[in-house]
């Protein structure tokens, strides 16, 4: 056979090919815009949707071994999708990191206020105090003396000499009352003094600040036990502070050769720099003030000091209020962590009745 | 003239279909999520490498075969891919050779071609049943899919082209090649027309 015949034989065959080709395209192309139209027309429980649910439900095994194999490029790909975002990208996502970081704060701050104004309120629960609750507005202008401005003054009803106590204890005492604000003068002030006395022991001094912002005990007999770590409470002598108050917690107790009185340290709870609500003491209730047996311990050891003899307190004597009433000695109790935060055990029947009276915290 | 080695050819296009198919189900979906809204198109991937290895009447059967698979897997309109595979294998599949041989160049122009052109017509078809936009379609669909579908072809490629390279079939210079025997097609016509 020539050569130049065989060619033309050869894409003679070709063409012929491609023409049967090209019919067998146009029928499958037709096929599938009939099978295209017949899709988009029919139902959801017509013939091929029926056929596409039964071979998705076959090959839904596949697609699950399939998303265990890729998960590990899902990681590669983000780590890709975040090196490569553009600058408007990390520009929104920026801003929405400050804006969430921002909220984060204010709920995380309205979180502890929160936790505060409960541990406040529990305070007031568990001592039954009637109270005015102020939020601190301003500390000390001058260097020397440790004092608070609450936002509360005589219109309020407030009036100088009122304690001031904080969700850890007590905090000081009202020194200055105009209309609106009052000057608090804290316990750690080198001029404060309060009636205190040790929880465990019960032997009673007062405490007074100092100006390295400690406190310190005194007139607590060297005859007595005092221990590092004991607890110190108001004692409710004065009849300023009610009784039972958490004051702070003794740190170090030395006794010097030839004094009769320990020198003891006192780490406060309430901590100036950080003091934000308070609730200032209206007045004392029946109760919170020293009891008879209070009093006699607290004269005994004057007149011990003054090398005269105590007095026997009868339980008569003790039974006795104050004011010569039977009353019910109502101070609160607590417990102390390692970190000096103090929880209050509130009595179930004063929740229920929703304890002392105080007003909302502005 | 063609000549099919059932045993050989058929064994070898059922896996390369396999491949694809589980390509397709399992790595595709999750990949394109990864990726954007791309997505790999190995049905497409499959009938260009048989229509580029094989071509002629076949290759339009396994291009409208390896759509409807994929119609049936997706979740688009069923007709839609596997019409346009008919075409992609009609146009890839015309010569009726194996154009691996030839080198890349060829092989991937012609495949880019018909990949652009079944990504942007499978997406554009969208505009008829869905109100969407067709710069979005065009730009954050049909191009990555395209984009992506010619990645993950260049490998299929480059097994080809290196098995339909001359020196590793027998009688090269002939017409048989090694990928001519992998395909299961025997070109024999230079034989019987010789004088």
């Amino acid at each position: 056979m020539p050569k130049g015949s065989a060619h033309s034989s050869s894409k003679l065959r070709r063409n012929e090919s491609t023409g049967g080709q090209g019919l067998l395209t146009f029928a499958l192309v037709v096929l599938s815009l009939v099978l295209f139209t017949i899709s988009v027309r029919e139902s959801d429980t017509g013939l091929l949707h029926t056929m596409r649910n039964v071979t998705q439900t076959i090959v839904s095994p596949l697609r699950i071994v399939g998303a265990f194999v890729t998960s590990p490029f899902d990681g590669i790909t983000n780590i890709y999708r975040n090196l490569t975002a553009d600058t408007e990208t990390l520009s929104e996502l920026k801003q929405e990191n400050e804006r969430l970081s921002a909220r984060n704060i204010e709920l995380e701050e309205a979180q502890l206020t929160a936790e505060r104004l409960q541990n406040l309120l529990d305070l007031q629960s568990a001592y039954n105090l009637q109270s005015i609750a102020a939020s601190i507005i301003a500390g000390s202008l001058d260097s020397w003396s440790q004092t608070a401005t609450i936002d509360k003054g005589t219109a309020a009803g407030l009036t100088v000499g009122m304690p001031v106590v904080e969700s850890r204890g007590a905090a000081g005492q009202v020194i200055d009352c105009s209309a609106t604000t009052s000057t608090v003068r804290l316990l750690t002030d080198a001029s404060s003094s309060i009636s205190a006395m040790v929880q465990a022991s019960r032997a009673q001094g007062m405490l007074v600040g100092s100006v390295d912002g400690t406190c310190r005990l005194a007139y607590i007999r060297t005859d007595q036990t005092i221990n590092v770590g004991d607890i110190v409470v108001t004692s409710g002598l004065g009849g300023v502070f009610p009784k039972g108050l958490p004051l702070g917690r003794v740190s170090v107790v030395e006794s010097m050769p030839g004094s009769s009185y320990y020198d003891i340290v006192v780490e406060p709870f309430v901590r100036p720099g950080l003091l934000e609500e308070v609730l200032v003491v209206t007045s004392l209730t029946e109760g919170q003030e020293a009891s008879a047996e209070d009093i006699q311990v607290a004269d005994n050891a004057d007149l011990v000091a003054a090398g005269g003899t105590p007095t026997e307190i009868t339980p008569e004597e003790n039974a006795e209020g104050t004011e010569g009433e039977a009353a019910e000695q109502q101070t609160g109790e607590f417990y102390v962590d390692e970190n000096g935060q103090v929880t209050y055990l509130v009595p179930e029947t004063t929740t229920a009745e929703g304890g002392g009276e105080t007003d909302a915290v502005e | 003239m063609q000549l099919n080695d059932s045993n050989v050819g058929r064994s070898r296009t059922w896996l390369i279909a396999l491949v694809c198919f589980l390509l397709q189900v399992m790595l595709s979906p999750h990949l394109g999520s990864s990726m954007g809204f791309g997505r790999i198109n190995f049905a497409l991937i499959f009938c260009a490498i048989y229509s580029l290895s094989v071509g002629g009447r076949s290759a339009v059967y396994y291009g409208f075969l390896s759509g409807l698979v994929f119609d049936f897997v997706s979740t688009g309109p069923i007709g839609l891919m596997s019409g346009l595979l008919t075409l992609a294998g009609f146009v890839l599949g015309r010569e009726e050779r194996n154009r691996f041989a030839d080198g890349y160049v060829g092989v991937l122009s012609a495949f880019g071609v018909v990949a652009f052109l079944v990504s942007v017509t499978y997406n554009l078809a969208m505009v008829l049943l869905e109100d969407v936009s067709v710069l979005d379609l065009i730009m954050l669909r049909a191009l990555p899919t395209f984009a992506f579908t010619f990645l993950a072809f260049l490998p299929f490629a480059f097994v080809r082209v290196r098995a339909s390279a001359p020196g590793r079939g027998i009688g090269t210079s002939r017409g048989l090649n090694s990928s001519a025997l992998s395909s299961g097609h025997y070109d024999i016509s230079h034989i019987r027309n010789k004088p």
